[in-house]
């Protein structure tokens, strides 16, 4: 085929110095969210801390190790927006859940 | 980067709607397998999203009290608890095995089989390791009497929720690790050198390979982020 | 796209070629200028034996075929299965074997069966396998040993499913929906074996649905062919490709449920069990949430309804179009609606749940979302209705049945508005309105466009034309038989006739209700029946129909275009097809023909003044 171009894709290779340092950075976040466990935090404080490691965590081995950083934002958005169904499913059941314990402490224990 | 003619391409949001408005391909330059898996895993996600998102729903709504996962996960060492060892363990070990995966992949885009090739073992055992830990972990909440119907700490959904989630984890995880020894058999052989033709299809084998295979391991890293953050820390 | 990038010279770049106003070149060669490949052509495994060949075959064509063909046996079984319980509901006591839990696992499997394994199993995988690579210039599908194990993965399903016909206890009798406890309960037909075989089975479908849904997405997105723009697609593949995005997210619930449900009956687990004291005794279960379970089953449930109807929206504009010889109206507008139609249909589910004891400020924010929904949905109707408007309409079978569409679509649409808010639907949940309604809206209206999509690709898929008159009667019957069996069933709903249940008994509205039940179950038979001459029609076209030759509709769209007809392995033999246009260029003013192909380069029609695409 005399037409086709492009042949090569376009994953190229990255320095090694990037793997390693998000490595290095996951294995400190990690970290980090153990020691929330051990200090034991409660409530908003622990809620918040497990929340921003774990949403730093997944960004860096999405963005890096997957390359998401990388590649063209069509792909991005493909994969990114669908999330948006999963976020309403999240806030929906949260109210959800609140509501069936509410009436079940209200029939099983008060009375309805 | 190396000088190829994607380079030539508008990039950011006007690069996304070019590459939308243009013929033959939407994804400049990415190979069919690794759109097969992408899309997989974004399948694969809804369908781990659907469990936590369950298991938010009965934990919430469950009037007897949830156990507390910091004290159940504990180990003795030497008389004294220490909270959610092995899990921090195993999250290590897994991340371990993530580092070992990117690298593999980088060395193998440099066509360094020799690296690759070991690189991907050594993930392999890692992910063989933390199958392990899991093992121990299930049998230690069984011998404690933790079962899917039913558990002595509190509410039954701890234990069902527990035994489904993180077998539907480990599940991933002993798939992956089998296709990573394949994988490592096949790059010491050099498939990927000499282009040889799978078994099952009739196109080409290609280092990019390896990075399909790379992305589903680091998804398997990517739910445990999420299985470790909701199910032991919460 | 943007002009700056139009001038360079990048080997990548893109450029269609409605650029007329190109800068360099002699203008003919500028005019047609397709750029260049990306890909390098794929290698197909051709079969050389009999087995290779048609049974564990890689050509897309024959798999969709073998869809097709399972799908319309299922459907057939589903279709004797309503007739049973039209027999009881019309006449009761009339067949002996109809007992009320045999009435529940005909309701069950009936359902289970159209939606799933009959109506996604035939959108998806059988035209969407037949057509796509057609469609869009492609080879086959990207992945072909993965197709042909998806439908095998189908077959086993299939086989599952009808399994659970013969296993002690018999198929389950929840109700479509599955909905738990009742549904692993004793007491419920088919608690034990049927249910355990009904989630195995969905299980199953998911799993090879997704090796299929994966091939029709990657085929569309990435295998198009030179100069296929996604605005150059036909509807069909947009309808197909959204529905089996849907697919792809919103089967992940269907499976959770079905694994969680599976725990529950085999592991005694708790996921969606209550406490229950049963005939006085307490059982083992405790603390489950059972509207958890309806919540992922409609998560799953409601993009269901949209992976059905969003294949027969596409499939029915190119009807539409093609035999009104009229380009669609508004093709942009239509393809956003679809893809609108499918984020949207992510945040509606709650409303097949009005009744279930939810929380209940959902129902306000789920009205509004489905009183949203409704906009893109009516834009198509109304695009569908402008594109007839003065069109030059073949009033052939193929229109018969589009435009048979269109009315049931309104009418059960209409409905659905009534259903989606919420101080309506409480009166009218679980009554016959319901059935009305849906069967009106995703069952008749879909059939009516795969039928009519039958009489229109049977001369591609065998090379000969069905026979006009027979298709005629097959209309009339199965349309005027349709409104007979669906539309007292809205009547039967306000009057307050609940569903699913096995007998009325001495109710106070049984007077009114006995003779419309009695006309129902006649329509039911006498539409089924009237099944047979398509089935006639299709069996003995294959040998006696007229040969159909090459583009027997004059249509543009390149499935028709293929240098044999049927199409071979390979689809396009040497060269791929180049593009140069929509599929929808008919009777444009200036040209010689109503038709302009979409392989027809600019400089061969100069003076036509097509739209720019």
């Amino acid at each position: 085929m005399d037409e086709i171009q492009n042949k090569e894709q376009s994953t190229s290779t990255h320095k090694i110095g990037i793997y390693l340092w998000i490595w290095g950075l996951l294995f400190v976040l990690s970290f980090f969210s153990y020691m929330v466990d051990w200090f034991a935090f409660q409530g908003f404080l622990r809620w918040t801390l497990i929340l921003i490691f774990m949403f730093l965590k997944a960004g860096l081995i999405m963005a890096f190790f997957m390359h998401l950083y990388w590649e063209r934002y069509a792909l991005v958005n493909i994969l990114l927006w669908p999330m948006t169904a999963i976020a309403g499913f999240i806030i929906l059941m949260a109210a959800e859940a609140k509501y069936t314990v509410f009436t079940r402490l209200l029939y099983f224990f008060i009375g309805g | 980067m190396s000088d190829n003619s994607l380079n030539n391409l508008p990039g950011g949001f006007k690069g996304m709607s070019h590459d939308m408005g243009s013929d033959q391909t939407a994804f400049k330059g990415v190979q069919w397998g690794k759109v097969m898996m992408w899309i997989f895993l974004l399948s694969d996600t809804f369908i781990f999203s659907c469990f936590l998102i369950s298991y938010m729903k009965g934990r919430t709504s469950t009037v007897v009290d949830w156990p507390n996962t910091s004290e159940v996960f504990s180990l003795h060492v030497g008389g004294v608890p220490v909270p959610l060892l092995l899990i921090a363990i195993m999250t290590f070990v897994l991340i371990t095995s993530s580092g070992t995966m990117a690298l593999a992949v980088k060395y193998g885009y440099e066509k360094n089989r020799k690296m690759c090739g070991w690189l991907i073992l050594a993930t392999a055992i890692g992910g063989l390791t933390f199958v392990g830990m899991q093992v121990f972990e299930w049998s230690k909440l069984i011998h404690e009497g933790v079962r899917p119907w039913e558990n002595p700490f509190g509410a039954k959904q701890f234990g069902s929720f527990f035994f489904m989630i993180t077998g539907f984890h480990g599940t991933h995880v002993s798939i992956g690790v089998i296709f990573l020894f394949i994988y490592a058999r096949k790059v010491f052989r050099g498939d990927f050198d000499n282009g040889k033709r799978g078994f099952f299809t009739t196109m080409k084998s290609d280092y990019v390979a390896i990075e399909i295979l790379g992305l589903y391991w680091h998804f398997v890293d990517l739910v445990w982020v999420f299985i470790f953050a909701f199910f032991y820390l919460w | 796209m943007s002009d700056e990038y139009n001038q360079k010279n990048a080997p990548l770049e893109a450029q269609s070629s409605d650029t007329i106003s190109g800068t360099s070149g002699t203008p003919s060669k500028d005019i047609d200028y397709v750029r260049p490949a990306e890909l390098p052509e794929q290698d197909l495994y051709h079969g050389h034996s009999f087995i290779t060949k048609w049974i564990f075959c890689q050509d897309a064509k024959i798999i969709g075929v073998q869809y097709f063909l399972t799908a319309v046996f299922t459907g057939i079984v589903g279709l004797v299965l309503s007739w049973l319980m039209r027999l009881q509901l019309g006449y009761p006591d009339l067949v002996p074997f109809i007992t009320a839990e045999h009435y529940y696992q005909f309701v069950t499997m009936h359902g289970m069966i159209m939606v799933v394994y009959f109506l996604t199993a035939l959108f998806l995988g059988g035209f969407g396998n037949y057509l796509i690579p057609l469609m869009v210039g492609a080879r086959d599908m990207v992945f072909p040993y993965v197709n042909m194990v998806s439908f095998w993965m189908f077959f086993i399903a299939v086989c599952v499913l009808m399994a659970s016909f013969f296993v002690p206890g018999g198929p389950t009798g929840a109700g479509w929906t599955l909905y738990p406890p009742q549904a692993i309960l004793p007491g419920t037909p088919g608690s034990n074996m049927g249910i355990i075989l009904m989630l195995v089975s969905l299980s199953l479908f998911v799993i090879g649905f997704t090796m299929g849904g994966l091939n029709y997405i990657i085929t569309i997105l990435q295998a198009r062919t030179r100069g296929m723009t996604l605005m150059r697609m036909p509807l069909t593949i947009w309808g197909i490709f959204t529905a089996t995005a849907l697919a792809m997210l919103a089967f992940p619930a269907l499976l959770v449920s079905c694994i969680m449900m599976t725990l529950d009956k085999m592991l005694e687990t708790s996921f969606f069990m209550p406490t229950i004291v049963q005939a006085g005794e307490v059982l083992d279960y405790g603390g489950g949430s059972p509207v958890l379970f309806q919540h992922l089953f409609w998560f799953f449930g409601h993009p269901e309804v949209y992976i059905v109807a969003l294949p027969a929206f596409g499939i029915v504009s190119d009807l539409i179009s093609v035999h009104a010889r009229k380009n669609i109206f508004g093709y942009r507008m239509m393809v956003w609606a679809i893809v609108g139609i499918g984020g949207l249909s992510f945040f509606v589910w709650a409303h097949h749940m009005y009744v279930s004891g939810m929380n209940p400020w959902f129902g306000f924010f789920f009205a509004t979302t489905t009183l949203i929904i409704a906009v893109p949905t009516a834009l198509k109707v109304y695009n569908w209705i402008i594109t007839l408007f003065r069109a030059n309409i073949r009033m052939n079978t193929v229109m018969l049945f589009c435009l048979g569409f269109i009315v049931t679509f309104v009418n059960g649409g209409i409905t659905g508005i009534f259903l989606g808010n919420v101080a309506v639907d409480i009166p009218l949940s679980d009554t016959y309105f319901v059935i009305a309604h849906f069967h009106m809206v995703m069952g008749i209206a879909p059939l009516m466009v795969i039928m009519g999509a039958v009489y229109h690709w049977f001369p591609l898929v065998t090379g000969r034309m069905l026979s006009e008159k027979l298709g005629k009667w097959h209309f009339w019957f199965t349309f005027l038989g349709a409104y007979s069996i669906y539309f007292p069933m809205h009547y039967l709903g306000f009057i307050g006739v609940p569903r699913r249940y096995f007998e009325m008994y001495d109710s106070p509205y049984v007077a009114s209700a006995t003779g419309l039940n009695e006309f129902i179950t006649v329509a039911a038979l006498i539409v089924g029946f009237s099944q047979l001459i398509f089935i006639y029609n299709i069996v003995s076209s294959l040998s006696i129909g007229k040969p159909a030759g090459k583009n027997p509709w004059k249509a543009n769209s390149l499935e028709w275009l293929t240098p044999e007809v049927p199409p071979a392995h390979g689809n396009w033999g040497e060269k791929l097809p180049v593009i140069h246009r929509w599929p929808y260029d008919f009777n444009v003013p200036g040209a010689k023909e109503d038709y302009i192909t979409q392989t027809t380069p600019p400089s061969e029609v100069i003076s036509a003044e097509v739209e720019k695409t």
